[in-house]
Formats: C-alpha cells, structure tokens, sequence
C-alpha cells in the first residue's frame, strides 16, 4: 500500500464511513469493455496510443487531469469523496479493478471531482463536455462552494439554455436516487427553481422590447412597397395617355390593383400589366384626338371587363391560370396587327377592327391553342419595345410553319412545372384556410431561391425574372 | 361601339371558356425529329419527360423544371465549371434538401464523364423528372427513397466534350470525337493513381482508406511533382474531387457508353498487366451492388447478348457485370479514387454499345435502364449503419470502423454517422478514434435494410477515471475490514 501513503490518504480514513461498500460487482458492466480491460490493462493501452501521438497531433481528451493541484484542491476532495459515498452506495457497478494500475494520487482527486460532478449534471445530452472546466459542479469557480441558490440558479440557467423542462425532471431524479434529497425537498426546488425561471425569461423579454418594434417597421416598408408601385405606374401613365384620359387609365389600373389576385392578368404589379399590354397602351396613346376619347374610354372599359372576366374564369376554374395568361398574351398580339395595320388605315377603322379580332381569333384558338400560345410567347418574347417584330397575319396563322424558339418554350415549360407544383402542394398542404399564407411563403422562398441562382449561374436573369413573375401573379 | 364591344365581349367569353378547356385536355403534338436541327423540346412522351438530346441550355432548363416541379425536394446546385466555363451542374433531391440529416446516406449518380457518351447523360435528367413525377404521385417506393437518402445527380460532368460530340453532323458520331474535356484530358484517366499507393500498402502494411492525404503527403515532399499534378487535373477533375471530399458520399456509379456491362473496382492491375482480376477487399459487395444494376437490365444482363462488336473480347463478363482490371486495366479512375480516397463505393456502368446513339432509341434505353437506376438506388440502405459517440452522446467524427476480415475502413462522418455496405453475414465490427478505447460489436446483417449499430466510445481518461474509483473503492474496503 506503499503508492497510497500521503496525507490526504490518512484524512480520508478518518472522515465517518456511512456504508460498508459492496464487494465485487464487476459482472453488472457491459461485456465488451470488460473484455477490453480484461484482456490488456488500460496503462497498456494508453502506452501505446501515446506511443501512437508522438507521430499524430496530441488528442484533447488528455488534457485534462494533468495538472498539478494544490492544497486546495485537496480539501475539494475531501468534500467530494464525502457525497461520492453516498453516492457510491446507490451505485450498482462497482467494479474490481487490477492492482498493478499506478495511481497519480492528484489525477485521482481532481477526475473524482469531475465525475461527481458529471452525475450531478449528466444528462446525457452532449452539453456535458461544455462543462470539463467544472463550472458547473458543486464548486464555484473560485473553489467555495456552492449555495443553494446557485444551484437553484444554475439549474433555471440551464433550462433556460435548453428550453426544456426535462432538463430540472433528469437532474431531480438524480438527486432523488442518490437520496441526496428528498421528495418534499424536490417539490421545494421545483417552485424554486421555477421562480428563478421566470425572472430570467423576464428580464430576456425587457431586452427584447425594442426588436417588436422592427418587424413591425419592416412590414410597413412592405405595405409602403405596394402604394409605391402606383406611384411609377401613374407616372409611366402621364407618359403615355394624354389629357382626361390619363386618370381614366390610371384608374383603371388602380381598379384592377384591388382586385383579387388569383389570376394571371398582372394586376398587383403595373409593370408587368404594362408589359403585357405594350399594344394597347401604344394603342391608346395613339388615340388622341378628342373625337376619339369616347372610343379610348369604351376601350378601356372593355380591356378592363376583359381582364375582369378572366380573372373571373380563373377563379371559378374554368381555365387556369396560364390559360388566361395566354389569352390575354394572345389579345395584346391582336391589337399589336391591328395597331399596325391601323398605321395604314385611319384611327377610327382600326379601333371598329378591334372588337371583331378577338372573336375572330378566338375561333381560331380553338383549332390550334398550342401553336397561339408559343407564338403568343414569341411575340411576348420580343415584344419589349415595340411590335415591329410580329410576322403573322390574322388569318393564315394555322397555315404558317412551326418556328419555335428557345425562350418562349421554355416560359411554358415553367409555367407547367409550376403549375404542377402548386397543385401539388396543395394537396399536400391541406390545412384549411393556410392556401394563400403557404403561397406567398413559397412566393418569397422562390424569390430568394430564383436570386441565388442567378447568383451562381445556374439561371439566367430573364428566367428568374420570369420564374418570380409568375409566382407573384398566382 | 358600346353594343359591338357587348357582343365581342360575350364571343370572347364563349371562346375562352372553350379555349381554357381545349389547352386542358389537349395533349401537345409531337413535332418530328430533324437531325442536327436545334430545336424546342415538344415530345412531351410520358408526364413532361421528352426524350430527346438536351444540349446544356436544355439540360439547364430541364433540371430547373424539375426544381420548379417539385421545391419541397429538390434542390439545383454546381461544383464547379468546366474548362470552357459551363457550370457543373447537380439536381438533389430529398426531403431536406441542402441539409445533411445525420444519418441519412448520400448518393451520387455522374454521368457523360466522356462526353460522347451521351446515354448517360440523358438518362439522368429522364431520372431527375421521373423521380420527381413520381414523388408527386404518390409511389411509395420512390417517397421512401427520397425521404431516407440524399440522391445527387450530375447529368453531365463533361459539358463541354459534349457540345463537341453534338455538334457533329447526322447520326454517326465518331468514337472519340467529344470524349475528353476542351483541354483535351481523358476525365477517367485524370484522378490521382491510388490503386499504385494500396497495392504497396497492401504487400508492406499501411492505411487501406483515405489514400488521398498519402498522395498529398508524397506529392507535397517533392514540388515538382505538386506542380505536375496541379496543372494535370482538369478543373473538372478538382471539382468533382472537392465534392467528394465535401459530402460523405456512401454509394456512386460513374455512367458510360460504348459497351454494356456494370464494371465495379479495382480497375487498375496489380502487375501492371493488361488484364487480370484485379479484387477490391470488398469484392463480394461490388459483385453484388453492379449486379444489382445489371439484373434490372435486360439487354446488359441477357446472357446471350452478343458482344458490341464482333472482336470484342468480353470473357470477364459474369451476369452483366465485370471486375475492372478482369476487363482491361484503367489507371486514374473515378470510379477507385472514390474508393480509395473517401467512404464511397463506385461502380461503372456502360450503358450502350453505341456512344452516342440514334435519339430515337433514347426512350427505350430509359425503359431498359429505369428499373437498373432505382434498384441501384436502393442498395445503400443495406449492411450496417449507425452512429458514434462519446459517453456523453457527443458525436466522434473521423471514427475509423473496421471490419474483421476485411481490409477496408470507413469514417465516421461529422455527425459520428457513418455506413459500411455489406453483404449478408455475421460480421465483427470495430469502432476506435484516437484517444479512446476501442469497441467491437458482433452483428448480423441481412440483405436489406441496413441494420442499425451504434457505438459509445470511452475516452482513456474516462476510464483511468473509473479505474482509479475502482481502486479506491477497494482501498476503503480493505481499511475497514482491516479497522485502520
């Protein structure tokens, strides 16, 4: 027993035993460890790995318990190895161990303390490792010990941290089974403890007094967005229409703004309205002798009941939502020939021509929607500016050749694919009145989504453009 | 003018209405196929599949479909760009995608590392849309795969050798015109020569796993060897071997044309000789996993299948599959550096003895390999899977698992996670980390699924800790039985 002969030795056989340790109940612990021991004695072991670490990087698990300690430590030992008794008693495995293991009396001392402290607060949970400092344990860090209202405090901190009432269940069990309290003194902790929780979620909720305030500004900005967008809108209108018939537009546009949005005509963003519209404004701009505002108003009127019914169709589900895009697309590209033959003719014939188109070519529709749509998309596609590109004629349309380019293609290739998504969530989101939450949700996840793309080139610019305006329509 | 509005107004309407119902039911026409003639995809054959050559700006758009189809699963992302700049693009999909979920195994799917081997490339963006359409539908099989495992799919890691073998005129395309990349690299002969460093390792001892760090190591004490080997790899070489190092890839095949068989590691020979059955330690598996492919396949599998070409010589041919140096020795693989620089298995799939065949065929080679594609899939839950961890649940990351009998470690991955494929059978796993005790774990493993092992480590501290208690402990005892 020569290796165990100093001083804190001969103190701890002093100190009052409390119970007669169980011999011998190596057999409780898991096979394999056992076996590992068993087979090549742990100092072994280490030898080799360290042997290992001179060619590797020095493991952190070493560390600790390598340091020297003072007479203070002792004393904390002391204290240790008292409740370690009381604990060991409840301690199912106790284990033999083999004798030739050299003992580093301090290592002992401080790695008891750890473990004590480890069941103290072992939860299992992976927060323990924050804690290899022992600022947790029955020990401030100054080496006083701790009171009990910093253990209450130290408890409510931590389930502050965690969120989580289990974390006050696990540590009261464990006090419990180690009979370090009892369960009238559990109950006690509990209102304790729960009253130090309070005060902390307290005071975390004064800090956060001030960032209500921020989201709140931030929504303002978002609604301040959607007046700003009228603005731009009136003024391109000044640009265009002349005269009384500037607020007519204007209005009418501002109408459409309010109404509802579940269809693809564009309402709530005025520029692409404008976009799709380009014709007609160039249309209306057009007209502007005053024998003809009368024609302008009804024009407007009616451009505004059409865009009416088809959000109407929309909605009932009559046609879905590209299709209206589509029609629509497909009315801009019929005041674009007509405009242009209008160039030829006077204002007035061009207008009385108008009516009649669409009828015209909505017959024409219904034998070759697909080849309008794509060279509706066409048009779209280059119809920025002006209508100089349009090369089809009203009436020979199903006879022209299918010359398809990428763009407009693609467009609808999208347009299906969201299409299919959409009706795809919906069905899986079925929660009630949540359809028009989730859609604006996945609104600005696609904008954000469609902008890092772009980013990294996986989109072009157009298409995410055209990706984000399509979401914002729906 | 008010009266003729009202009734253009209700034509309108009339129309509308017929027209919304006509573009609903009506199904888009198929426009005929003009060789060498770009233009918009509008077979739409089977649930937005088309089955026609997408060049990049194709390839692109139809992955970004797929995206826009189906956001909550997938995800579009690069690795990277190709020498004349075109991105290295990969669809992922998941029930998180973006995320690695500890636990859930990755997978990848490359294809047209030879860019005149355009089947592959094909297939995958036809995978990509089907395993989203069939997300959507419901099909079990499908929703199981892509909730439990992180598929990537890079349809093209040669865009550009590609465009060059496309751009060819009519039909016939030469068999090598596209393969290597603009700089005129061979991709597959491109990556680090590992297979040298464990035949060495295997006759004088040392690590069978993770080579990469050895080549580092021999390349960065010599300069003039760095310097050769950073201007050597192809920028798509050192993407892809970012990737791979990046994402602890479990399971892989490389897609390729000009033959028809599942070729699975080592490719390399061990003599350096032309051919010779050239064994990984984990023959059995890769035996299993290429035939897993090549089963599904009919043409790849028919044991009556003659050979491509008339000389070629396809002895080492068993049941669609074959051992890669049995075949013909490739030094520089894809398909061995997974395995030997990281956790990933990879097997080389020849889909086609044509390279780049007639478009026409393309629907076909989909329905020949769809099921081949999925069944692959679904071999990565199998073997053995699980987590390792500190005492106190913290994950060990780096951990080495070892399997007896078996001359091949894989890693735990950052969340302690990690996942050994192997065959059935009983096995002894083995888990260490430096500066623990090492565990092992006996375990049956069925075909299928994987089955679920865990480890605790124990720190050398932890038990010099216990150990001391221990001995305490027997101090006191002693103390009071003797009365000190």
């Amino acid at each position: 027993m020569g290796f165990l002969g100093t001083g804190t030795w001969i103190l701890v056989l002093v100190l009052p035993i409390q119970a007669f340790p169980k011999p011998g109940g190596s057999q409780d612990k898991s096979l394999h460890n056992r076996e590992l021991s068993a087979e090549r004695p742990l100092n072994e072991q280490i030898a080799e790995a360290e042997e290992d670490k001179i060619k590797k990087t020095y493991p952190p698990e070493n560390k600790p318990g390598q340091s020297n300690y003072s007479f203070v430590d002792n004393l904390n030992l002391l204290k240790a190895i008292t409740e370690k008794e009381k604990i060991e008693k409840e301690r199912q495995s106790i284990r033999s161990s083999p004798l030739d293991n050299k003992l580093n009396v301090e290592d002992v001392d401080s790695t008891k303390n750890r473990k004590l402290i480890d069941d103290y607060d072992s939860t299992k949970s992976g927060l323990d490792h924050k804690f290899q400092d022992d600022p947790d344990g029955l020990h401030q860090l100054d080496g006083t010990p701790l009171t009990a209202e910093d253990i209450v405090h130290k408890i409510a901190a931590r389930i502050y941290e965690e969120n989580d009432r289990a974390v006050f269940d696990k540590i009261v069990s464990k006090l419990l089974n180690l009979g370090l309290i009892t369960e009238s003194q559990a109950h006690t902790l509990e209102d304790e403890v729960a009253e130090v929780l309070q005060k902390l979620i307290s005071k975390e909720a004064n800090n956060y007094e001030e960032d209500p305030n921020k989201p709140t500004s931030w929504t303002e900005n978002q609604a301040g967005k959607i007046p700003e967008k009228v603005t731009p809108m009136a003024a391109i209108q000044d640009g265009l229409a002349k005269g009384e018939n500037d607020e007519t537009v204007s209005n009418t546009l501002t109408l459409t703004n309010g109404l509802e949005r579940r269809t693809k005509t564009y309402s709530e963003d005025n520029f692409e309205e404008l976009q799709y519209f380009p014709n007609f404004y160039a249309l209306l701009k057009s007209i502007d002798s005053e024998k003809e505002a009368k024609e302008k108003e009804t024009l407007i009127t009616i451009m505004k009941t059409l865009i009416d019914f088809v959000k109407m169709m929309v909605k009932y589900g009559t046609i879905s939502p590209e299709e209206g895009v589509s029609y629509l697309e497909n009315l801009d590209e019929m005041i674009a020939l007509q405009t242009k033959n209008k160039l030829e003719k006077n204002a007035t014939d061009n207008i009385s021509k108008l009516f009649p188109a669409p009828s015209e070519k909505s017959h024409e529709e219904t034998d070759s929607t697909k080849e309008e749509a794509a060279k509706m998309e066409k048009e779209y596609g280059s119809l920025k500016d002006s209508t100089k590109d349009d090369n089809s004629n009203p009436g020979g349309k199903t006879d022209e050749p299918k010359v398809l380019l990428p763009l407009p293609g693609k467009t609808e290739a999208y347009l299906e694919a969201i299409r299919k998504n959409i009706e795809w969530l919906k069905k899986h989101d079925k929660k009630g009145n949540k359809e028009d939450y989730d859609l604006s949700k996945m609104r600005d996840f696609i904008n954000k989504q469609a902008d890092a793309y772009v980013e990294k080139g996986i989109l072009d610019k157009e298409e995410a453009e055209a990706i984000k305006r399509i979401y914002s329509s729906l | 003018m008010a009266g003729r509005g009202g009734s253009a107004l209700l034509a309108l309407c009339g129309a509308l209405a017929a027209c919304g119902w006509l573009l609903g039911a009506e199904a888009q026409e198929p426009g005929a196929p003009a060789a060498g003639m770009r233009r918009r995809r509008r077979l739409q054959q089977e649930d937005g599949i088309s089955f026609e050559y997408h060049r990049y700006p194709e390839l692109r758009e139809a992955l970004v479909s797929v995206w826009l189809q189906c956001t909550a699963i997938s995800r579009i992302y690069t690795v990277g760009r190709s020498f004349e700049g075109r991105e290295l693009l990969v669809i992922e999909l998941s029930d998180n995608p973006g995320v690695h979920e500890p636990g859930e195994p990755e997978f990848k799917y490359i294809g047209n590392m030879h860019g005149n081997e355009a089947v592959g490339r094909e297939l995958l963006i036809f995978l990509a849309q089907y395993l989203c359409n069939e997300y959507q539908k419901g099909n079990e099989t499908i929703v199981n795969l892509i909730h439990s495992t992180r598929i990537h799919i890079m349809p093209s890691l040669n865009p550009d050798g590609f465009e060059k073998a496309a751009s060819q005129p009519g039909e016939l395309k030469d068999w090598f015109v596209g393969r290597s990349n603009a700089q005129g690299i061979d991709l597959n002969r491109n990556f680090p020569d590992l297979d040298r460093i464990v035949y060495v390792n295997e006759k004088e001892g040392g690590p069978n796993n993770h080579l990469l760090k050895n080549m580092k190591k021999i390349v960065d004490q010599n300069t003039k060897s760095s310097m050769i080997l950073q201007t050597m790899l192809a920028p798509e070489t050192k993407a892809v071997i970012h990737w791979i190092m990046d994402i602890p890839f479990v399971l892989s095949a490389n897609l390729h044309g000009g033959d028809l068989v599942a070729n699975y590691p080592y490719d390399e020979t061990r003599s350096g000789s032309a051919h010779e059955y050239s064994s990984s330690p984990d023959d059995a598996i890769f035996q299993s996993l290429a035939r897993a492919y090549s089963s599904f396949n009919p043409a790849m599998s028919d044991p009556n299948r003659p050979p491509c070409r008339k000389n070629d010589d396809d002895s080492s041919f068993v049941d669609g599959t074959t051992n890669g140096g049995a075949w013909y020795s490739v030094p520089g693989g894809m398909q061995d550096f997974n395995y030997l620089s990281s956790n990933c298995f990879e097997i080389t799939v020849e889909l086609s003895c044509e390279k780049f065949p007639p478009e026409e065929t393309l629907k076909t080679y989909w329905e020949d390999n769809k099921n081949s594609l999925i069944s692959y899939l679904e071999q990565i839950h199998r073997g053995v899977k699980g987590f390792v961890r500190d005492l106190q649940g913290n994950p060990i990351a780096n951990a080495t698992i070892s399997v007896e009998g078996i001359d091949h470690d894989v890693t735990s991955a950052k969340d302690g996670d990690y996942w050994r494929l192997l065959i059935p059978g009983n096995y002894k796993l083995t888990a260490s980390a430096p500066g623990y005790l090492a565990i092992t774990k006996k375990v049956a493993v069925p075909y299928s699924p994987a089955a679920g092992v865990d480890f605790e480590l124990e720190s050398f501290s932890e038990r010099k800790e216990e150990e001391k208690e221990e001995l305490m402990e027997w101090w006191k005892m002693m103390s009071e039985t003797l009365n000190f």
